[in-house]
């Protein structure tokens, strides 16, 4: 029995339904990574596993008990989310922050306690803004905040993380820190689902792949199994080559240079040459 | 499953334990704020000609004065300053409620029109059902208010850029309303509703102040309990929900309790401007963090109104103004410099 796994959701904002009849099975203490086009439905997908978004019908299981029979605190024990735009409130320190993750463990008696101080300090320390602990959060860059953002998540120390997009706003080595971060959160025995853009990434730091399109899962399993040519071109359009990562052996997707994609004639001397180290995004 | 165990064990080690999470800022700012409203309180019960001479004022208290200065203590001065005090508190509070609960600094009642809306069921109260107590109008239009503020922005509470224009809407509607009944009833009539109307705290009694008291000491509380949910809100619908502080539940009861609150001060003092809008803001940059927002934004209001009584009582040239005209003007004034403020920020 899986920790996490839908059972025929179906998602709708009002009339407008995103999802229909979907079941998904997480993989326990792995990293799974949702891919899909824009629109597709990941963020649906995940609120409704975080229990953001309440499904029209289906049910989440948490535990193989339905989601909805928890306590909402006692679910955000077992589920942390990290939304995609999560709003910055003013007058806050990063510490303060990252101490709203304790909520769920708190009552009307017992409002903070010394472990609590204790997990706000290795979050921090994990994400790696200890020393931006007594900054005002709204005063970070884009970056910064993000991995306050995580941190305030990983104090809620919950078996099950969800991370909407965690690598946006980040450079290039940060966002292989907070991959790296995923991976030892993992390594706790932690379920990690992350919605991820970067196709390169998702095959090199998930154990297993969620591919969506159009609120549908349309395929999944190990990265090598699942991330080939055909699929690229059938949910992304794009035209590309799939090849080995030189490091891991993971699959590497790398776009078709815009002239022979299009089989445009004519434009020889048009600046063609895709580098073929770029990652593919599809923001 | 068991390296998270391991993660969470020196938490279930420590359980039991009962601590509360205040800042030691939060704690001064309170007590002092705290010693502010006692300073407020005695001036106002001793200064002036009518004032009790500071000697006596502790058996003026303790109910063992006699003459002058147990009328000046029963009837005038102590019944005016605890409904300032209540109001204030409730005011202060209701303000905060209404901000954290939208997400929007400068949401209050004033602005989604309840004290419009409760001045509106007052003056139905006073003039055409004689037999319902003013307070319970006030209350009943606020309600109103608050309701068709819910209704008319389509999306109930959930989206704070509506409320306030609703709000606007409402608030527009009921002072018409208002004034077109002070104009078509006889002028006696009209003249002692007008002084409600404005907001005013003389010639108050023990039973509006025990109203009021009653309504603190019942809703405050419940506020309180609401606090830590409240500061999540400030994170976003979904980060709230995702946490287990229920959003939506959350904003209703922010709202509902906002709406009483304002209800009851209004009630006990008329709909006095501003102080629901200026005191939370003032307490959060005082307090300049998450916790101890509910405790000072009560304590500021109550400094607020006190202060501003006691300003129109004493300052001869005022002639005993209702205070709610002194905190519009000054309110007004701090309303533009937020709103110029975060115009600012919008454009930077
Ligand atoms: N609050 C909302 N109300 C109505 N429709 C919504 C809402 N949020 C999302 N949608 C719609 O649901 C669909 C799926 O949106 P979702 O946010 O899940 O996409 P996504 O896959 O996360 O996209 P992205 O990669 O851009 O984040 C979209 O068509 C979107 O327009
Ligand atoms: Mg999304």
């Amino acid at each position: 029995m899986n920790r996490l796994a839908a059972r025929g959701l179906t998602l709708s904002y009002g009339n407008r339904v995103v999802c229909r009849d979907l079941t998904l099975d997480l993989p326990d203490g792995a990293v799974t990574a949702v891919i899909g086009p824009n629109g597709c439905g990941k963020s649906t997908l995940l609120k409704a596993l975080g229990r953001v978004l309440t499904p029209t019908s289906g049910q989440v299981l948490l535990d193989g008990r339905p989601a909805a029979s928890y306590k909402t605190k006692e679910a955000a024990r077992v589920v942390a989310m990290l939304p995609q735009t999560p709003v910055v409130p003013e007058q806050i320190t990063v510490r303060d922050l990252v101490g709203r993750g304790r909520f769920p463990y708190h009552s009307l008696l017992r409002q903070w306690s010394p472990d609590d101080d204790e997990a706000v300090q290795s979050a921090m320390e994990r994400a790696g803004v200890a020393d931006l602990a007594t900054r005002p959060v709204a005063e970070l860059s884009g970056g910064q905040r993000q991995r306050v953002w995580l941190a305030m998540v990983v104090a809620q120390r919950t078996p099950v993380l969800l991370l909407d997009e965690p690598t946006t706003y980040l450079d290039v080595a940060h966002q292989y820190e907070v991959l790296d971060l995923c991976r030892d959160l993992r390594d706790l025995g932690i379920t990690v689902v992350a919605v991820l853009h970067d196709l390169n990434q998702a095959a090199r730091y998930a154990d297993h792949l969620v591919v969506m399109n159009s609120g549908d899962v349309i395929a999944q399993g190990a990265p090598g199994d699942v991330l080939s040519a055909d699929l690229v071109q059938e949910v992304f359009e794009l035209a590309s080559t799939v090849i080995p990562d030189p490091e891991t052996g993971t699959p590497m997707v790398v776009p078709r240079a815009r002239a022979t994609a299009r089989s445009v004639s004519g434009r020889s001397d048009a600046p063609s040459a895709a580098t073929p180290a770029a990652s593919p995004s599809t923001r | 499953m068991s390296a998270v165990d391991g993660l969470s064990t020196r938490r279930v080690g420590m359980t039991g334990r009962v601590v509360l999470h205040v800042s030691p800022r939060a704690v001064v700012v309170g007590a002092v704020t705290l010693a502010l409203l006692v300073v407020l309180g005695i001036l106002t019960l001793t200064m002036g000609k009518l004032g009790i001479p500071p000697g006596g004022l502790w058996t003026a208290i303790s109910g063992h004065a006699d003459g002058k200065e147990k009328f000046v203590f029963e009837e005038l001065r102590g019944p005016r300053l605890s409904v300032a005090v209540g109001a204030g508190a409730a005011l202060g509070v209701s303000g905060l409620l209404f901000q954290s609960g939208t997400r929007n600094p400068l949401a209050s009642p004033d602005v989604v029109g309840m004290t419009a809306g409760a001045g509106a069921g007052a003056v139905v109260a006073s003039l055409w059902i004689p037999l319902l107590p003013l307070g319970i109008g006030a209350f009943a239009g606020a309600a109103v208010a608050a309701a068709l503020v819910y209704l008319s922005t389509g999306s109930g509470f959930a989206v704070p850029s509506r409320i306030i224009l609703a709000g606007v809407g409402v608030s527009a509607m009921a002072t018409a309303f208002i004034q077109y009944v002070v104009m078509v009833k006889d002028q006696d009539e009209s003249l002692s509703l007008a002084g409600y109307l404005a907001g005013t705290l003389s010639a108050r009694t023990w039973g509006q102040a025990q109203f009021v008291g009653l309504a603190c000491l019942v809703l405050l509380p419940c506020a309180l309990a609401l606090g830590p949910r409240l500061r999540l809100m400030e994170l976003g619908d979904a980060m709230a929900d995702s946490l287990g502080a229920r959003a939506g539940r959350t904003r209703s009861l922010a709202i509902l309790i906002a709406v009483a609150l304002c209800a009851a001060a209004v009630s006990a003092a008329g709909p006095i401007a501003f102080v629901a809008l200026t005191a939370p803001q003032i307490a959060r940059r005082l307090v300049g963090g998450p916790h101890g927002a509910v405790v000072v934004s009560a304590l500021t209001g109550a400094v607020v109104l006190v202060a501003a009584d006691l300003w129109v009582q004493q300052a001869g040239w005022l002639g005993d103004l209702p205070v709610g005209i002194l905190t519009a003007a000054f309110g007004g004034v701090y309303l533009g410099v937020l709103l110029v403020k975060e115009w600012k920020k919008g454009s930077a």
